[in-house]
C-alpha cells in the first residue's frame, strides 16, 4: 500500500520544514520588536527622566530668584518703614499704639500677611495672631546672627519674611514684613515653570528617606502606585529650629502616560509585524518546500516503481536538484531496463534466457493457448571450441541465432545456455514435424564462422503443449528427454516427446538415487574372470568386474548402471573403489596373477586417477606390474596428446595397461604405435564370428601377428566353446578369457581354483 | 551675659587698699589699663569705661580734658564717642555746608535740634547719665554717641582698643560700654579690685553686633 502523501502545512515543526522556518522567523521578529519596544520605553523613560531634570533645576532657579526678588521687596519696604523718623520715634519710645498703627497701614500697603517688630529685647510688637513661646527670642538670635531674612512658619503658616533694622541710630529693633506662602502663592509659582512641579516647602525630616538636597538628579520615589521624581533644595529659614526644603516633584508615571499611545501603537505594529513576518516567512517556506514535497512525492512515486519527473521551475539550488533528481530517475529507468534486459535475455546473442522462456510458456500455458517447444542442441559443438576456439564458437552461436530466426521469424527465440537453444511455436500453417525439419535444414548449412568452414548440427526434442506438459517445468522437461532421445539416437535428427520417455527418465534417476546409496552401503562388489595363459596353462590374471547387489530388485548388471555411472560421474569415486579392493584381493594371490580393472573415460580423464592407483597400489602392498588398467578405444576420440600423456604417466608408476575392446569404434593402429600397450584384448564379436567366418580368423591371426611384432600380449574375450579355443591357440593367441574356461568367479571362489590347479599340475 | 577677662598682674596687697585710699591724695591713686578686644581679637575703639569705687566717688566737679562739644564735620559727629559729666551742656556746631536735624530717641535726653545751617551752633544739656544714641534726620549714616557719667572716671578707648584711667582704687565696678555692645543697655559690668599705686591691666573681649 503506497502511504498517502502529507500535502500542505502541518503545525508540528519537528515534521515540517515550512512550519519550522515560520516558527523560527516570526520568534526573531517578535524578539527583534520587543527589544526595539524595550528600547523606545527605556529610553523614552530616559529622556522624561532628564527632561523633568532639566525643568526641576530651571524651575528651582526660578523659584530661588522670584523668592531673592520677594525678599528684597520685603527687606525694601521694611526699610522704608524702618527709616521712618515717627516710626522711629515710636519704637524709641515704646509707644505701641502708634507701632502698630504703622505696620498696619504698612501690611495694607503691600498687602502682606505680617508686619511686625522685633525689638532689641526679643520682644515682638505687631504680629497677627499667636507666636510660640521663645519665638521672640529665636527671632532675635536669627536677626542678631545677621540672618535677616528666610522662611518663617508660625502657627501652621509658612511665611516668606524679611527683616530692616530699626536704628536710632541706635539698633532698636527690627521690622519684619511677611508674606504668607499660601496655596494661591505656592500655584503662582507653580505657573512659573513649563510643567508643573508643585513646589511645595517641607520640613527635611519630612522628606522620603534617601532625599539628597540639591542633588544633580532628582529622585525617584513610589506614591500611590505612582512613581515620581523628587528635588528637594533647602530653604533660608527665618527664626525656626527645623530645617525646611522647598520640593518639586513630577510625576514620572504621568509623564510617561503621554508616550503610552506611541508604545501601544509600537507594541500593535510589532504584532502586526510579527504577523507578517510570520505570514511572509511562512509564504517563503511553503514557496521553498513546495518543490522539496514535490521531490519527496515523485521519490515515493519512484520508489513506488512508478515513473516520476518533478518540474524545474528556478534555477536555484532546488531547481538543480530537482533537475539532477529527474536525471536520475531516468538514468535508474535506463539501468532498470538494462538489468530487466540482461536479467532476461541472452548477452551474447541478444535472444530471450530461460528465464523468459520459463515466462513466456507460462503465460502461454495460463492463457490455455497449443504450441510446439522445440528444444535444441548443437551436435559437437565442443569440438568446435575445443579446436578453434571460443571466439569461434560464439561467433557459431550468433550465427545459429540469426539462422534460427530468419528460419521462423514468428516464433519466440531463446539460448538457455551453452549450444542449447529453444524455440516456442505458436500454431501456424507449420506443423511441429515441418517446422522441425525445416529448422535442421537451416542449421546444417554450411557456414563460415571467423575464416573457419563449419559445418554445424544440431539435434532437436519436441513437446507440444498443452499436452506434454501442464506447466513450464515439465513441458521444458520432456522437451529435453526427446532431445535427450534424438541425441542418443544418433545425431542430427529430431524426436517428439513420449510419455515412454518419461517413464525411462524417471527410472533413471530412481536408479541414479539408488546408486548413491550402493556406494555408500556397500551394495557394490567384485567378481572375478579369469585369464588363462594358453603358453603356460595356467591362470595368468584376473579381470575385475563390478557388481551391483540392489536390495530389492537384486543383481543389476553393469550394462544397465555403469552408463549410468559414467553420465552422473558417480564411475569416479566407483572406479578408484574398484581399483583399491582389487588391489587389496590380488595381494592374496600367487605372485604371477595379475588383477585387471577397467577404467572408464570418464574416470581416465579425472586428474586424481595417478593418486588413486598409487594409494591403492600402497595400501595393499601389490607389485605395480600385477596392475592392469583396461582402457578402451574411445579415450582416442578426442585430445589424443593428452590421453596418451595420461597413459604415459601411469605406465610411469609401473603398472600395465591393456587396450580393451580391440577392434570396434575408432580402432586405429595408429594408437599402437603411439603407444606401447601391455596387451590386447581382442573384442569378443570377433570371437563369436570365428566358427562361422573365415575372414573372422584372417583378422585374429593379423592381430595376433601385429600385437607379437609389437611385443604385446593378446588376450580374446568372450571364448565360449572348444572351437573357439582351438583357433585362438592356432592363430597365436596368447591368453584366453571367457565361459568356456571360467564364468566371473567371487572372491572366495578364487582360492579353490588355485587348489584345484595346483593339484592338476601334481597330476 | 559673659565676660571674658584674663589676669596680667595682681597685687599681693589687695586687702589693704580701702584703708590706703582713704589717706593717699588721688594723685597717688592706682591705674587701670583695659585692652579691648572683640570676639575676633580685634581692638575696639570708641568703647566707654568708668569705673566706680566701691568707696564712692570723689566728691566736686567733674571735668574731662576732651570738652563737651560734639561736631558736625563732613557729615559725622565728631568726636563720634563723647564722654560728658551729668550736667554738661554739648554744643554742636555745624562745620558743614549742609544742615543738620540732630535728634535723640534715648531714653537719658530725647531732644531735637532742627535744621540748622552751617557755623550754627545749638548746645543741649544732659541732666541724666546713660548713654545718649545721636542721629541725624536728614543723613541717616550720621550717628554719634554723648555718654553722660556721673564719675571721674572715664575713658574712651583708642583705636588700639586701649582705655586708661588713672586714680581710682580699691575695690571697683568697672562699667564697659560701647554702641554696638551685644548686652542689656550696650553695656558691661566687672568688678575690679584697684590698686593704690600699681596698674591693673586687662583684657577683655566683648560682644559685639
Amino acid at each position: 500500500m503506497r502511504p498517502a502523501i502529507r500535502r500542505g502545512w502541518t503545525l508540528d515543526p519537528r515534521r515540517s520544514l515550512s512550519a519550522r522556518l515560520t516558527l523560527v522567523y516570526a520568534a526573531l521578529f517578535a524578539l527583534a520588536a520587543a527589544l526595539i519596544l524595550l528600547g523606545a520605553r527605556w529610553g523614552i523613560e530616559r529622556y522624561a527622566e532628564r527632561a523633568i531634570n532639566a525643568e526641576m533645576q530651571a524651575g528651582a532657579k526660578a523659584f530661588g530668584r522670584v523668592t531673592a526678588m520677594r525678599y528684597a521687596q520685603l527687606g525694601d519696604a521694611g526699610r522704608v518703614l524702618a527709616s521712618d523718623f515717627g516710626f522711629r520715634a515710636a519704637v524709641a519710645t515704646g509707644d505701641a499704639p502708634t507701632i502698630g498703627s504703622a505696620l498696619a497701614s504698612l501690611k495694607r500697603r503691600f498687602d502682606l500677611e505680617q508686619a511686625f517688630v522685633v525689638d532689641i529685647d526679643g520682644q515682638v510688637t505687631g504680629f497677627d495672631g499667636q507666636l510660640s513661646e521663645g519665638k521672640g527670642d529665636r527671632l532675635l538670635g536669627a536677626l542678631d546672627g545677621g540672618v535677616d531674612r528666610g522662611v518663617l512658619r508660625s502657627g501652621g503658616r509658612v511665611y516668606n519674611a524679611a527683616a530692616a533694622p530699626i536704628e536710632t541710630p541706635m539698633l532698636l529693633g527690627w521690622v519684619v514684613f511677611a508674606k504668607e506662602i499660601d496655596a494661591a502663592e505656592m500655584r503662582e509659582l507653580g505657573r512659573l515653570t513649563s510643567m508643573d512641579l508643585h513646589p511645595a516647602i517641607v520640613p527635611v525630616a519630612d522628606l522620603p528617606a534617601g532625599t539628597t538636597l540639591d542633588a544633580r538628579d532628582a529622585k525617584v520615589i513610589a506614591r500611590d502606585g505612582e512613581r515620581i521624581l523628587l528635588r528637594a533644595s533647602p530653604v533660608p529659614v527665618f527664626g525656626g529650629r527645623t530645617p525646611l526644603a522647598l520640593t518639586l516633584e513630577y510625576s514620572l508615571t504621568a509623564a510617561l502616560a503621554g508616550y503610552q499611545p506611541m508604545l501601544w501603537s509600537l507594541l500593535g505594529f510589532g504584532l502586526l509585524g510579527v504577523a507578517i513576518a510570520a505570514l511572509g516567512s511562512h509564504v517563503v517556506a511553503q514557496r521553498i518546500t513546495r518543490p522539496i514535497k514535490a521531490l519527496d512525492a515523485a521519490a515515493r512515486r519512484v520508489s513506488a516503481g512508478e515513473s516520476a519527473q518533478v518540474p524545474v521551475e528556478t534555477r536555484d539550488e532546488l531547481g538543480r536538484l530537482a533537475g539532477s533528481f529527474n536525471r536520475m530517475v531516468v538514468a535508474i529507468e535506463d539501468r532498470e531496463q538494462r538489468i530487466a534486459h540482461m536479467a532476461f535475455h541472452d548477452s551474447l546473442t541478444g535472444l530471450a534466457n530461460r528465464a523468459l522462456l520459463r515466462e513466456h510458456v507460462a503465460r502461454l500455458l495460463a492463457r490455455g493457448q497449443g504450441f510446439a517447444l522445440l528444444c535444441l542442441d548443437l551436435d559437437n559443438f565442443k569440438v568446435v571450441n575445443d579446436t578453434l576456439g571460443h571466439p569461434t564458437g560464439d561467433a557459431l552461436l550468433c550465427e545459429i541465432a540469426r539462422r534460427l530466426q530468419a528460419a521462423c521469424p514468428d516464433a519466440f527465440i531463446a539460448r538457455l545456455g551453452g549450444d542449447e537453444f529453444a524455440l516456442v511455436a505458436e500454431e501456424s500453417a507449420r506443423t511441429p514435424d515441418r517446422l522441425g525439419r525445416d529448422l535442421l535444414a537451416a542449421i546444417s548449412a554450411p557456414a563460415t564462422v571467423n575464416g573457419h568452414r563449419v559445418v554445424p548440427g544440431t539435434s532437436i526434442g519436441i513437446a507440444i503443449a498443452p499436452h506434454d506438459g501442464a506447466n513450464a517445468t515439465d513441458l521444458q522437461k520432456n522437451a529435453d528427454l526427446a532431445l535427450y532421445r534424438a541425441k542418443r539416437e544418433g545425431k542430427g535428427g529430431l524426436r517428439f516427446f513420449e510419455s515412454a520417455m518419461d517413464e525411462e527418465a524417471q527410472k533413471r534417476r530412481q536408479m541414479e538415487l539408488d546408486l548413491h546409496d550402493a556406494m555408500r552401503e556397500g551394495q557394490l562388489f567384485l567378481m572375478f574372470q579369469p585369464l588363462f595363459d594358453l603358453g603356460k596353462g595356467r591362470v595368468s590374471a584376473f579381470e575385475a568386474l563390478m557388481r551391483w547387489q540392489h536390495p530389492e530388485r537384486g543383481l543389476i548388471s553393469p550394462v544397465d548402471f555403469i552408463p549410468l555411472a559414467e553420465d552422473t560421474g558417480l564411475i569416479v569415486p566407483m572406479g578408484a573403489w574398484a581399483i583399491r579392493e582389487a588391489c587389496r584381493a590380488a595381494r592374496q594371490w600367487p605372485d604371477h596373477v595379475r588383477v585387471a580393472v577397467n577404467v572408464s573415460a570418464v574416470q581416465f580423464r579425472n586428474p586424481g586417477l595417478n593418486t588413486v592407483v598409487m594409494q591403492a597400489l600402497a595400501e595393499s602392498g601389490l607389485a605395480p606390474d600385477r596392475l592392469e588398467l583396461e582402457i578402451t578405444e574411445s579415450l582416442f576420440i578426442d585430445n589424443v596428446e593428452g590421453v596418451l600423456a595420461s597413459l604415459h604417466s601411469l605406465r610411469a608408476l609401473g603398472v600395465r595397461v591393456a587396450l580393451d575392446d580391440f577392434g570396434t569404434g575408432y580402432s586405429s593402429l595408429s594408437y599402437l604405435r603411439s603407444f606401447p600397450f601391455d596387451k590386447i584384448k581382442i573384442d569378443r564379436s570377433f570371437i563369436i564370428d570365428l566358427l562361422s567366418s573365415d575372414g573372422a580368423t584372417a583378422i585374429i591371426k593379423s592381430i595376433t601377428t601385429l600385437a607379437d611384432a609389437l611385443g604385446m600380449e593378446t588376450t580374446a574375450e568372450g571364448v565360449e566353446n572348444v572351437g573357439q579355443l582351438d583357433i585362438l591357440r592356432e592363430q597365436g593367441c596368447s591368453h584366453i578369457q571367457g565361459f568356456y574356461f571360467s564364468r566371473p568367479l567371487p572372491e572366495g571362489a578364487i582360492a579353490e581354483l588355485f587348489a584345484e590347479e595346483r593339484a592338476r599340475a601334481a597330476a | 551675659m559673659k565676660l571674658l577677662s584674663e589676669t596680667e598682674a595682681m597685687t599681693r596687697f589687695a586687702l589693704a587698699l580701702p584703708a590706703l585710699l582713704a589717706t593717699l591724695p588721688v594723685a597717688h591713686a592706682g591705674t587701670l589699663d583695659l585692652r579691648l578686644v572683640d570676639a575676633a581679637g580685634r581692638p575696639v575703639p570708641d568703647a566707654v569705661v568708668t569705673i566706680r569705687p566701691d568707696a564712692g566717688v570723689p566728691r566736686g566737679p567733674i571735668r574731662f580734658p576732651w570738652g563737651t562739644t560734639m561736631t558736625q564735620q563732613d557729615i559725622a559727629f565728631n568726636p563720634r564717642v563723647l564722654i560728658v559729666p551729668v550736667g554738661a551742656t554739648v554744643a554742636f556746631p555745624n562745620r558743614d555746608k549742609v544742615r543738620h536735624h540732630v535728634y535723640s530717641f534715648s531714653k537719658p535726653a530725647r531732644f531735637e535740634i532742627k535744621l540748622y545751617g552751617r557755623d550754627e551752633t545749638r548746645s543741649y544739656t544732659f541732666k541724666t547719665p546713660g548713654a545718649v544714641a545721636i542721629g541725624c534726620n536728614i543723613h541717616d549714616a550720621m550717628n554719634g554717641y554723648i555718654k553722660v557719667v556721673d564719675t571721674p572716671f572715664a575713658a574712651k578707648s583708642d583705636a588700639q582698643g586701649l582705655a586708661r584711667i588713672a586714680g581710682a582704687s580699691g575695690a571697683a565696678t568697672v562699667t564697659i560700654w560701647h554702641p554696638r555692645m551685644k548686652a542689656k543697655d550696650n553695656q558691661v559690668t566687672m568688678r575690679v579690685p584697684l590698686d593704690a599705686t600699681g596698674t591693673v591691666s586687662r583684657r577683655v573681649a566683648l560682644a559685639l553686633r
